[in-house]
């Protein structure tokens, strides 16, 4: 197909919508949220099923205060840099925790990617910036739904653990359709009309369910099937979903709110560990407040603390679970801060070098990736964009991005940016 | 198949006859196997009533109609419920959401819909004056909502006007022509990229006015056509507006002086009015008897709208490769509603007369499953969230919720209602509510949202009080069955609620609640069958 250059990005929604409107006539399995139970697309993915655990570090973390530090020069800042379990890997010191872990990770200092506003930027990376081809692609959440199905949990593959409100978050699905959206667990609350209402006891809840079970039954004996299937098959998703509220509602042990901290962003990653735990595919857990414009270091002093205990208790606990080997960890915001200090001691946008830390599924361990210049203000190195992120990690999770593509109603569509590659020092 | 033949109907020499046979005789020559035997009455009026009052009948409606025994009293509840006000608030209802598509809302939008549906407003009135809202008028301007909506900017986005271009395309003229913006359609040939601009010259220099609080369009100057090449041809076009299939318009030139007919005012931010503007003659060209894409998509979406699927299907996908099921009878409903001066209700009622439309959703015995485009045994609808929200208030005895359009007068607690119930059950803004799509939200709401579970609680002629009044478990079940699926029980429903009754007799109201919800939450309530 000829490239679409002049192409301006307004989705292709008819498309969008007939993916939607065919899913009457298909299985019960496509149904809504029901979609999300469907089995994965890769057979061979069945025997071992791989997660992701995203880290959303929204607005911006800065590579010199974490990931890419520059102790000592015109740009570098107050903060000193620290070794690290791995010889020659120095990163801030505000990482501590996270530097004795260096040996299970993987960083890369070497992106460059192109949007620097938060509105462009957001969107942008979490879609792995595909071509445009007039269609919203879909976050990288939606993908892995898409890609690696639900496995056996029966909990939706994509949930999404975030600060403020919760509830079912279609957009990020884009083509894809409404139903490989993200149930987003707000202030890491169950989702809305999850628990069974106080006045109701669990017996009386399955009379009631047996009762509507039987009047479909009766329904469905004289009619076609579809209709009253997909109906059917919701209240049954639903149920179970109601089965697993305890993963909800449960209590933390509290030596677990003491390693990964009793802040928001660690009740939330402790949270993600129990999901994860529970085998959801995709677990997105934000983290907001990086966008650091004015008061930089004392901002980083404050934030990258919360940041490096939660994050190390969790590469600590996944491993110490066997979970490292199929969970791909991935720590990321939408650009980096710019070197140069503003007038208010801040660091502003700066897409065009910048870090994030990855760990597991697979990935080479104990190494940085790239390098920057002495000042950190550029990429000395090969730079990489974000689609080489997406071709590494959908690489890490079993799909080959060179042969792996979206059906979008007969338009044929790369899953990952085909200008770009995986990056090879990364993965075995 | 003997039968077929020798109904084939010639329709010009039925030219005299009412339309509803003229409907029953095509779609009986194109069937391909038995015919669904006649809805009986209970399933008639519930499929009625949600069709033309958004809503299921009371169980004492449903009472009374099942004693009437005037032969022709299916014709006269069709009439009966099209003449009363709770028909035009439901149209207002089904048309905001078919040309909206939950966009969002504006009171004086609601108002000039449910206006014009008690005025049972022609079609292609309604469409002049939403494509070219006259802002003078207090009773039209809110008709300005259709194209101001889209003009403002949605989120952090800036203004979708591709996206406008598409839903006029769309929802007026039955072609979506989105993928025709920057080449020819990859898919469809008869959708061209110099359509999709022809349309957009029409609508490209478009803006929401911020002077005035109302819903209202402004139009910049036009004095150039619209160039455009395609991404794969680089061949420099250019049209000026032009209509699919019409004639392209002349952009007629002005000296700098003349440009306005009224020039724009900075002081009071008032834009002006130029003397050459697209949308006036847009409201001129596309609602016309003339224009068969204007014609057809009315009468496809009202077909749908009754029968479940339209002839064209997708809705907004009419072009020569997705023909029409029943290509006569498109065109022998275009006609007639172009005779009939595009009246909507006249339309609605010839429909509801239709054996095809008072046909049962239950299969005939031992045949297979006939093809959904043959209109063999009844379609099952969706329920729209306001529908379930009604329909849940009436089974449970309670008054429905106001409409939008009067809550300025009445109920915070039905606005309240109606956003709770539009947030778990309608569909996402831009998707078209067409097909049936349960979601596990839905089901969750059902289950766990303490309103439905207050509903079942006992009060002053609530559903539950009344059942706790009736000692013989036999008129429990009738009640009930009346009350939420709008008919009475088999056999083996009464022994079922007498059964579970029986096993708690402690708790008798308690009861009652698993029994009403287990059939408010059963997909014989949450589906128009």
């Amino acid at each position: 197909m000829a490239k679409h250059a002049r192409c301006v990005p307004w989705e292709h929604a008819m498309s969008r919508r007939r993916w939607l409107g065919t899913t009457l006539g298909a299985a019960a399995g496509a149904y809504g949220l029901g979609g999300l139970w469907q089995p994965a697309l890769a057979e061979q993915l069945q025997s071992r099923q791989r997660q992701v655990l995203f880290i959303w570090i929204d607005g911006g973390m800065s590579q010199l205060e974490s990931w890419d530090p520059k102790p000592g020069t015109r740009f570098g800042g107050p903060f000193r840099a620290i070794p690290t379990s791995v010889p020659g890997i120095h990163v801030s010191e505000l990482l501590p925790r996270s530097a004795r872990l260096m040996d299970r990770l993987a960083i890369v200092r070497s992106l460059c990617t192109q949007d620097n506003s938060h509105s462009a930027g957001v969107a942008r990376i979490q879609r792995g910036d595909p071509k445009n081809r007039g269609v919203t692609y879909p976050y990288f959440g939606s993908a892995v739904a898409k890609l690696l199905g639900a496995g056996q949990s029966g909990l939706p593959p994509y949930l999404w653990i975030k600060p403020g409100g919760g509830g079912f978050k279609y957009e990020d699905a884009g083509f894809l359709g409404a139903k490989y959206g993200a149930l987003a667990l707000g202030d890491g609350q169950p989702p809305e009309n999850l628990l069974r209402h106080e006045s109701l006891s669990a017996d009386d809840d399955a009379a009631r369910q047996a009762l509507r079970r039987r009047a479909n039954q009766r329904y469905a004996a004289r009619r076609r099937p579809e209709v009253n299937d997909a109906h059917g098959y919701v209240f049954e998703m639903a149920a179970a979903l109601m089965e697993q509220q305890e993963l909800f509602t449960g209590q933390d042990d509290p030596r677990d709110v003491q390693r990964y901290g009793s802040h928001e962003f660690g009740r939330h990653m402790l949270k993600a560990r129990k999901v994860l735990e529970a085998g959801v595919t995709f677990v997105k857990v934000n983290s907001y407040g990086w966008d650091t414009h004015g008061d930089n270091f004392n901002g980083h002093a404050r934030l990258m603390p919360k940041f490096d205990q939660a994050f190390a208790a969790m590469i600590e606990d996944l491993e110490e679970r066997g979970m490292l080997d199929h969970v791909l960890v991935i720590a990321m915001s939408e650009f980096g801060r710019t070197p140069r200090i503003n007038g208010h001691v801040g660091r502003d946008h700066w897409p065009e070098a910048w870090s994030l830390a990855m760990a597991g599924c697979g990935l080479h361990k104990g190494l940085a990736v790239g390098q920057t210049n002495d000042e950190g203000t550029f990429v000395d190195t090969q730079p990489y964009d974000i689609g080489h992120m997406f071709h590494t990690w959908f690489k890490a999770l079993g799909i080959d991005p060179q042969r792996t593509q979206y059906d979008n109603a007969g338009q044929p569509l790369p899953i990952a940016h085909d200008d770009c590659h995986a990056v090879a020092e990364l993965l075995a | 198949m003997l039968l077929a033949v020798l109904t084939l109907p010639n329709v010009a020499l039925w030219a005299d006859q009412p339309l509803h046979p003229r409907i029953d005789a095509l779609i009986a020559a194109a069937a391909d196997g038995p015919l669904a035997a006649p809805a009986d009455d209970s399933e008639f009026l519930r499929r009625l009533s949600l069709d033309l009052l958004g809503r299921i009948p009371s169980s004492q409606e449903v009472r009374d109609f099942l004693a009437d025994t005037a032969p022709d009293k299916r014709r006269q509840a069709i009439d009966r419920l099209l003449a009363s006000d709770e028909s035009s608030r439901h149209l207002a209802q089904a048309f905001d959401v078919m040309l909206m598509e939950r966009l969002g809302e504006h009171e004086e939008w609601s108002r000039y819909l449910a206006e014009s549906f008690r005025q049972n407003k022609p079609w292609d009135q309604m469409v002049r004056e939403m494509l070219f809202p006259d802002a003078s008028s207090e009773s039209l301007r809110g008709a300005g909502f259709f194209l101001s909506k889209r003009l403002e900017n949605y989120g952090q986005n800036p203004v979708d006007m591709p996206g406008l271009v598409r839903d006029v395309g769309r929802l007026l003229l039955g072609i979506d022509v989105q993928c025709a913006q920057c080449h020819d359609h990859l898919f469809v040939d008869d959708y061209k990229q110099a359509d999709y601009q022809g349309l957009f010259a029409y609508l490209g220099h478009t803006f929401v006015r911020t002077d005035v609080q109302f819903p209202a369009v402004g139009e910049n100057l036009v004095e150039k056509k619209v160039e455009f090449s395609s991404v794969f041809e680089q061949q420099p076009m250019a049209t000026g507006p032009r209509l699919p299939g019409g004639r392209e318009l002349e952009i007629p030139v002005f000296s700098k002086d003349e440009a306005f007919e009224v020039p724009p005012d900075r002081k009071t931010r008032t834009p002006g009015v130029p003397r050459f503007r697209p949308l006036q003659l847009l409201a001129e060209e596309l609602p016309r008897a003339d224009n068969r894409l204007f014609v057809r998509n009315v009468v496809n979406r009202l077909w749908w709208l009754m029968l479940g699927r339209g002839l064209v299907h997708p809705l907004d996908l009419h072009h020569s490769d997705n023909p029409p099921s029943h290509p006569e009878l498109l065109d022998l409903l275009a006609d007639e509603f172009v005779a009939h001066q595009f009246d909507v209700r006249w339309l609605m009622r010839e429909l509801a007369l239709t054996e095809a439309y008072q046909r049962s959703s239950v299969l005939p015995e031992g045949a297979d499953v006939p093809p959904a485009d043959r209109f063999q045994v009844a379609l099952e609808k969706p329920l729209s969230a306001e529908q379930i929200l009604a329909s849940l208030r009436v089974a449970t005895g309670h008054e429905p919720p106001a409409s939008p359009s009067t809550e300025k007068q009445a109920d915070a607690e039905g606005v309240a209602l109606r956003k709770t119930f539009q947030a778990a059950l309608a569909a996402q803004p831009r998707e078209p509510e067409v097909e049936i799509r349960p979601s596990v939200q839905a089901a969750l709401f059902l289950s766990n949202n303490s309103l439905i579970l207050k509903w079942l609680q006992p009060g002053e002629g609530t559903l539950i009080s009344r059942l706790d009044k009736l000692k013989d478990p036999a008129q429990v079940a009738d009640e009930l069955y009346l009350s939420v699926l709008g008919r009475m029980p088999t056999d083996e429903e009464r022994q079922e609620t007498r059964e579970y009754l029986a096993s708690r007799p402690e708790r008798r109201v308690e009861a009652l609640g698993h029994l009403a919800w287990a059939l408010l939450t059963s997909t014989e309530f949450c589906v128009n069958h």
